[in-house]
């Protein structure tokens, strides 16, 4: 039960747009094509529309640095009532010398059922961004063994750690440099995740209430 | 449910909601705000006719190349470990569906939003094979617990229940105690579905774009359930039509912001997943992963007349500036696609048998072409519909008598001279207060929703009037 039916599925397909099968295609090449409406930004610039972008998206926005990040992404998790924090196992973590209290780390020694209770019990959730999208307000974050997928949908609560050299203007720019990865034969993670702010829903009456499946609340925390 | 969700005859359909205020009230309003979110939405990218037509171009490369892409998709989605299966008919895809989750004894399902699934009428299939299966998409929820209400709208589905309605479901359903704000049914509905995620033996999603250079697939939400169930459960089932694919993350980009920004009027919406079967090492997602892809009527589709039609991306923006939705609201188009894209693709997938009507549930505005993000010309495939049904002569016999009648009245000078000299006295015993109140099937369909006026006394006044000032129009 693999590729099932595929070859008299796609002769049916070929004979229906009048030709035998194609076994090579060239792509258009979308970065002639498509319009480029920004122009150049400034590193300011980006931040600040990061900054007005998550106005709209219900998402908090905090500078803060190297030096105070630990006292910052404390306050944030104190603001979210406290609790317990699940982290990713990114490297960056140690990097910056972080440690939180009451912490569980999503790892692969854990096995599935042990990370997902983790996150699920988890008052808030910290990963670092790979990619932040300044004109959507969005972060990209890809699956790892140290960093799974509920760990962005399960906790109450969700703050990415985003360090401004990699803000870029939009999404265009994420979609080519992981494009370019994966025609490199880079193996990327099996789940890549474009995050803008929390979970939400217009579904009575088109009113927006925020928080019905994953997160509740959401920060970003720029560095 | 399959892709038709009402039996009753177009008119009782129509004349339902015609008579129903709270909905045409909510269609109307719901219209309004996503027509104005879009259009800031749309301008806040620039040249948007631009998009739009990048938009076109990568959709008809994909179609011209479809068995192509769709071979380099099942590649790797193979290399990876996962499984691709090609469905011709509904039945096909169903079955196989039924196979793992027999295989697996799976008993519990969640599931998040997927038309093609209610097209190959999967739910009824699993659930007679005695599962319970979750629709987890609030608005989808909602519909369930409401024992299975046809949806209303692609991208609102619930949009014509109101909150104490959902109130009442709720509590009579799940033993719901709150009030009926929105915040603490959607609250209550978390909780409960959360439970539901984490009980859960395998996940079933649609598929927004199939990504063939990554044998991946892309779903684009705002609750992020889509996640969920591709993240909890063991096994995740994906079904897409045969159509939905793109060769790379870069044309995936360009369609999901304008698909965004058309349906919501959002940048990007909260999530945007691009995911296929769990890597090595890694300790969610699904250890089994398979794709379904469905034809179910859609390569007859493709090459010819209508081919177009297969460029959608489901946004809903045709549904939202429609003036004929607006007042007859999505279940009065019988089909699980309502609005002008249900009027042209239901009677390609359905049938004219079942759907003939549909074409003719259009005022031809063409604001759904102009609103389309991929170009699709809608209303000429309309025009293009209904020219196929007067050539088979589907339409009623009494119907074609009277158009016959009024294509040779309004074609001959002579014969519209005579007609309008007895209009007058004619129309009186119709009339009330110069408005036409009675009539023939023609004149009643217009009279249920609009005024007609009497015809006037003096027969062709206007060409009397200007026969008595001939020579002056130019003095
Ligand atoms: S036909 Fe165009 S406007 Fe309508 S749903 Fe499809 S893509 Fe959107």
């Amino acid at each position: 039960m693999t590729v099932s039916g595929k070859d008299s599925f796609l002769n049916h397909i070929a004979s229906k747009l009048g030709r035998e099968r194609i076994y090579d295609v060239q792509r258009p090449d979308l970065q002639a094509l498509a319009p480029d409406s920004y122009g150049s930004l400034t590193a300011d610039e980006l931040i600040e529309m990061l900054k007005e972008q998550c106005f709209f998206i219900h998402t908090q926005v905090i500078e803060s640095n190297a030096e105070i990040l630990q006292q910052t992404l404390d306050d944030l998790v104190a603001a979210n009532g406290g609790g317990s924090v699940i982290t990713s196992g990114d490297a960056r973590f140690a990097e910056y010398g972080l440690e939180f209290a009451n912490a569980s780390v999503w790892e692969e020694a854990a096995g599935r059922e042990q990370n997902i209770l983790r996150s699920e019990a988890a008052n808030t959730a910290i990963v670092f961004a790979d990619y932040a999208l300044a004109e959507s307000g969005t972060v990209v974050v890809e699956s790892r063994p140290d960093q799974g997928r509920a760990l962005h949908f399960l906790p109450a609560h969700y703050i990415a750690v985003i360090e401004k050299k990699r803000i870029m203007l939009r999404s265009t720019r994420a979609a080519a440099d992981l494009n370019r990865r994966i025609q490199a034969g880079e193996l990327l993670g099996s789940s890549i995740n474009f995050i803008s702010g929390p979970s939400n829903s217009a579904d009575i009456e088109m009113k927006l209430v925020v928080g019905v499946h994953g997160p509740l609340r959401a920060a970003y925390v720029l560095i | 449910m399959s892709l038709q969700t009402d039996k009753r005859e177009f008119n009782e359909r129509t004349t339902d909601g015609i008579g129903n205020p709270f909905m045409r009230n909510a269609v109307s309003s719901a219209q309004d705000s996503l027509k104005t979110r879009r259009l800031t939405a749309a301008a806040s990218l620039g040249d948007w006719e631009q998009w739009r037509t990048l938009g076109q171009q990568i959709r008809q490369h994909t179609l011209k190349h479809l068995d192509y892409y769709l071979g380099q998709l099942a590649d790797n989605i193979e290399k990876k470990g996962g499984h691709i299966y090609f469905a011709k008919t509904k039945e096909e895809a169903s079955d196989y569906i039924r196979d793992i989750i027999v295989k697996k004894k799976a008993k519990k399902i969640v599931k998040s939003k997927s038309m093609v699934t209610e097209e190959i009428e999967m739910n009824h299939v699993l659930m007679e094979a005695g599962c319970e299966l979750i629709e987890t998409d609030l608005g989808e929820y909602i519909l369930q617990m409401d024992d299975w209400d046809p949806p209303s709208h692609i991208v609102a589905p619930a949009l014509h229940k109101d909150r104490t309605q959902i109130q009442s479901v709720f509590t009579e359903k799940l033993g719901y105690t709150g009030d009926e704000s929105p915040e603490n049914l959607a609250r209550f509905a978390r909780t409960v579905l959360r439970q539901k995620f984490l009980e859960a033996d395998v996940g079933i999603t649609g598929c927004n774009f199939a990504v063939a250079n990554l044998g991946a697939i892309n779903l684009v939400t705002n609750e992020g359930n889509g996640d969920l169930t591709a993240a909890i459960p063991k096994t995740h089932i994906a079904v897409m039509g045969m159509e939905r694919i793109v060769p790379t993350l870069e044309e995936m980009e360009v369609l999901d912001n304008l698909l965004c920004r058309s349906a919501v009027g959002q940048k990007l919406t909260s999530y945007i997943s691009v995911i296929g079967p769990s890597a090595s090492g890694e300790t969610d997602g699904p250890e089994d992963f398979h794709l379904v892809v469905v034809d179910n009527g859609r390569s007859d589709i493709l090459g010819s007349e209508f081919n177009e039609a297969l460029q959608c991306i489901r946004c809903g923006a045709c549904l939202n500036v429609c003036p004929v939705y607006r007042h007859i609201g999505g279940h009065a188009y019988g089909s699980i696609y309502p609005g002008p894209i249900g009027a042209v693709i239901t009677p390609l997938l359905g049938g004219y048998d079942d759907y003939k009507e549909l074409p003719f549930a259009s005022s031809l505005c063409a604001a759904c072409t102009d609103v389309c993000p991929v170009k699709i010309p809608l209303h000429e495939q309309l025009i293009l519909h209904r020219q196929k049904i007067v050539k088979e002569k589907r339409t009623g016999a009494v119907e074609r008598l009277q158009m016959k009648t009024a294509g040779r009245l309004l074609s001959s000078r002579v014969l519209f001279g005579k007609a309008l000299r007895f209009a007058n006295p004619a129309s009186r015993l119709l009339s009330r207060h110069g408005r036409i109140v009675r009539g023939p099937e023609l004149v009643r369909g217009w009279i249920n929703t609009r005024d007609l006026s009497q015809p006037v006394k003096q027969q062709d006044s206007f060409r009397a009037w200007l026969d008595k000032r001939k020579g002056g129009a130019g003095q």
